[in-house]
């Protein structure tokens, strides 16, 4: 940073003619006063001193940024999701085991309160295995005839349950930090699923120098490094329903892939329909450039004659 | 059938991943070493970290995947 400083100095003191014209002005009154003297030589020291004063402006960005590394956080790799491709569709078996994950180990403090039980039905469970589920929730439902709120099982139509009333109930379970709901993390996060994915699984002691206070703890991957979220994927956990052996990255996989669906539950349509209309499009505009073609072939293929009669 | 002892893939892979990284590692620990004898708080090895880290990420993500089910 200081070596950049130095050499705008040094490049500015060029640039001054031998007058008392001060440093700063100097550049700005070469170009009015001397366009007429413009020398060859004068221009091309003149580019050639800006060219390096922006060098070197561009390289004092570079040390600034280069200590801000810690805060944008370590860049996450790019996992090779099996549903990325341009007509590849979820892996639904996946997504069953990953809200298996996000019920036994996130929900007690992360809502998903845009998800709605029925959202399940046909794409991770039967229409019996989510009623069965919603059931076991207790819903506080609007006023009955004696006006009096009452509760009673959860229905298919009902959103999947909140762990706290309100953020500041929120907070205050998790020493002021807000568990965020999960329902478009991964569409909220930059390159997402990658990046809760490789936040989850990527907790690691900190580097030399680096200090953690109590109640936070570090991950490489989170902006700061500090986050408030303890590791809550350990091997073993949880047991799977369909006996996947629950390592770490496994479950990672799987909730990943669940939160990717309930942030873009219509990927796999919205995939189709890309491909269908891109194809027909691609095909309307052979068509249409063909037709414009052929109409504007009458006056492309004009020849105009200069007569000239002395 | 039920696995008693978990293996977590990506453990493994970080450790077949490490030779790649040596230079990394290296620098990281050189790090560690100028850092150990500093006592102004404000030292720190994030950088040969990331760097590090960036390395072995790379390595083991595209053969991730296909440990996991």
């Amino acid at each position: 940073m200081a070596a950049g400083r130095v050499i705008k100095e040094l490049l500015r003191k060029k640039l001054a003619p031998q007058s008392s014209i001060p440093p700063l002005l100097s550049s700005f009154t070469i170009k009015q006063d001397q366009e007429g003297i413009g020398s060859a030589g004068m221009k091309s020291l003149r580019a050639l001193a800006l060219l390096g004063a922006g060098v070197s402006g561009l390289l004092s960005f570079g040390t600034i940024a280069s200590a801000d590394e810690a805060e944008h956080g370590l860049a996450c790799p790019s996992y090779p999701w099996p549903h990325e491709g341009i007509l590849s569709s979820y892996d639904h078996a996946s997504i069953r085991r990953g809200h298996q994950v996000y019920q036994q180990v996130c929900a007690s403090c992360h809502s998903m309160s845009l998800i709605s039980y029925r959202d399940l039905v046909g794409v991770a469970f039967t229409e019996e295995e989510a009623k069965a589920m919603a059931a076991e929730i207790e819903v506080v439902d609007g006023p009955n005839d004696e006006g009096e709120m009452f509760t009673r099982p959860g229905k298919l139509s009902d959103r999947l349950p909140q762990p706290y009333a309100n953020e500041q109930a929120a907070r205050f379970a998790n020493g002021g930090a807000y568990p965020p709901d999960l329902s478009l993390i991964t569409k909220a996060r930059h390159n997402g699923q990658n990046y809760v994915f490789s936040l989850l699984t990527g907790y690691r002691e900190p580097p030399a120098g680096v200090s953690i206070r109590d109640g936070l703890h570090y991950n490489p991957y989170f902006p700061g490094g500090a986050i408030a979220m303890p590791k809550m994927l350990i091997d073993g956990a949880i047991e799977y329903e369909d006996g996947t052996p629950a390592t770490e990255s496994q479950m990672g996989k799987d909730v990943v892939t669940f939160l990717s669906w309930a942030a873009e539950p219509e990927m796999e349509e919205r995939k189709l329909m890309g491909f269908k209309w891109i194809f027909v499009l691609s095909l309307a505009l052979l068509q249409a450039a063909y037709y414009r073609r052929m109409k504007w072939s009458v006056l492309k293929s004009r020849k105009l004659v200069l007569d000239v009669v002395n | 059938m039920a696995d008693e002892e978990l293996v977590d893939p990506k453990n493994y892979l970080e450790e077949r991943c490490k030779p790649k990284c040596v230079k990394f590692w290296i620098e990281y620990g050189k790090c560690v070493d100028r850092v150990k004898d500093d006592e102004t708080g404000h030292k720190h090895c994030t950088g040969q970290y990331f760097d590090y880290w960036s390395c072995i990420d790379t390595c083991v993500a595209p053969k991730l995947f296909e440990k996991l089910k």
